[in-house]
């Protein structure tokens, strides 16, 4: 494997950037200099990076979570520094897909973040993480079936810098005509609390046929980050705003609402969700502007046991659908850790 | 442009490196993860799902 070499030696952070110093030289320098340090002065913060830009929305709604049918997920964590786990994860009983088995591994240390899942048809899903520096990392995702067609892989590097972010992306590249799609993204911090960024994608079917769109990006945190508000323009006339507040330890809302003016389609959803941070549970709600309404439970029975239910009712098309989830963590103790919290002697090794 | 035997080439290079990481990620992230743990678990541990 070409990565393995990489992985044996463990990355120590760089230094940071030495401080800008006066450097009486060319006028060009000095100018850089005096540019650099006039950016410092003005104390931006970084926006984050443009992936994460509706992060907490995100976080907030359950359209990520929700799920149908019976699913059981047993995860192993085998080692806490270097972090090691292993999923074993069963899912029966949904209306849209096919009961399946998947197993996953996880390894990740300061520097690399490595994952890798399999279904029960041998389609594999890895991610691969190297980071250089703190503000710099190299991202790998693949997608590898039996199947001609049904591959993916994506490369990213994140930059990010002290007051901007920049990540640039390639989508199914190829080596001999360099068809795929490359994306491109730069944030911005305008001042303390505003951020503006632009998203390029550049698109290559074949050689000759290629496509550019640029879409824009806007991002208002308030000055005491308890609420975020962002809006996506794309040039086909799709606006995308989204709004979130944390109103209070405990509570979190967020509102999305996406609007497409295309000459071919006029549509409008708007997405309303509250999420409840509870002691030993955590609920989510959510209502949107397509007549559906969710809500989704997870509730920790014991420190190593999670319960969950979702729920969704379509009331324009009358139908619904009901989850229920099981989570299971073994802890990561050997059984001389086990021996000394139970203080009885250990069974059979394992 | 590389000629048409370049490419053929790199294609093929593409497709084995393809099937390589198909068949070794995982058995490669439980190596690296087998070796470098503290405490190493029991391999027992780390296939089965009721271990």
């Amino acid at each position: 494997m070409a990565s393995s070499p990489l992985l044996t030696k463990v990355e120590s952070p760089l230094p940071p950037p030495a401080p800008i110093q006066p450097v009486s030289g060319s006028p060009l320098v000095n100018l850089y200099n005096r540019f650099a340090s006039w950016r410092t002065s003005l104390g931006l913060p970084n926006p984050g990076s443009v992936e994460n830009l509706q992060k907490e929305v995100k976080a907030t709604h359950l359209t990520n979570y929700m799920f149908d049918g019976f699913r059981a997920d047993l995860s192993k964590a085998l080692s806490v520094n270097p972090m090691f786990s292993v999923t074993h994860s069963f899912a029966l009983g949904s209306q849209t897909a096919a009961p399946s088995y998947n197993f996953g591994a996880m390894f990740a240390n300061n520097s690399v973040f490595m994952q890798g899942n399999i279904d029960h048809d041998g389609n594999v899903n890895g991610r691969f993480n190297q980071g250089w520096t703190a503000d710099s990392v190299t991202k790998a995702q693949y997608q590898l079936s039996q199947q001609a067609g049904h591959n993916m892989l994506q490369l990213e590097h994140d930059y990010l810098g002290q007051d901007y972010s920049i990540n640039i992306k390639a989508m199914n590249p190829s080596p001999v005509d360099t068809t795929g799609i490359y994306l491109g993204s730069y944030l911005q911090s305008v001042t303390k609390n505003l951020a503006l960024g632009f998203e390029v994608v550049h698109q290559r079917q074949t050689p000759e046929m290629t496509e550019s769109t640029t879409s824009y990006l806007a991002k208002y945190t308030s000055t005491d980050k308890n609420w975020i508000a962002t809006a996506t323009v794309q040039p086909m006339g799709i606006v995308q705003a989204t709004y979130w507040q944390k109103l209070s330890e405990k509570v979190d809302v967020a509102a999305d609402l996406q609007l497409i003016a295309a000459p071919v389609r006029r549509d409008a959803i708007a997405t309303l969700g509250a999420k409840y941070d509870l002691r030993l549970s955590t609920f989510r709600a959510q209502l949107d502007s397509t007549g559906k309404v969710s809500a989704l439970l997870e509730q920790r029975f014991a420190p190593s046991f999670v319960f969950t239910v979702a729920g969704e009712i379509d009331h324009f098309k009358n139908s619904a659908k009901v989850g229920v989830g099981v989570m299971i963590e073994s802890p990561s103790m050997s059984p001389e850790e086990m021996q000394a919290a139970m203080q009885s002697p250990p069974a059979t090794p394992f | 442009m590389p000629s048409e035997e370049t490419k053929e080439r790199i294609i093929k290079a593409v497709e084995l490196g393809r099937t390589v990481l198909h068949y070794s990620w995982i058995p490669f992230i439980i190596y690296v993860g087998y070796t470098r743990s503290s405490p190493q678990p029991s391999l027992i541990k780390l296939i089965s799902p009721l271990a």
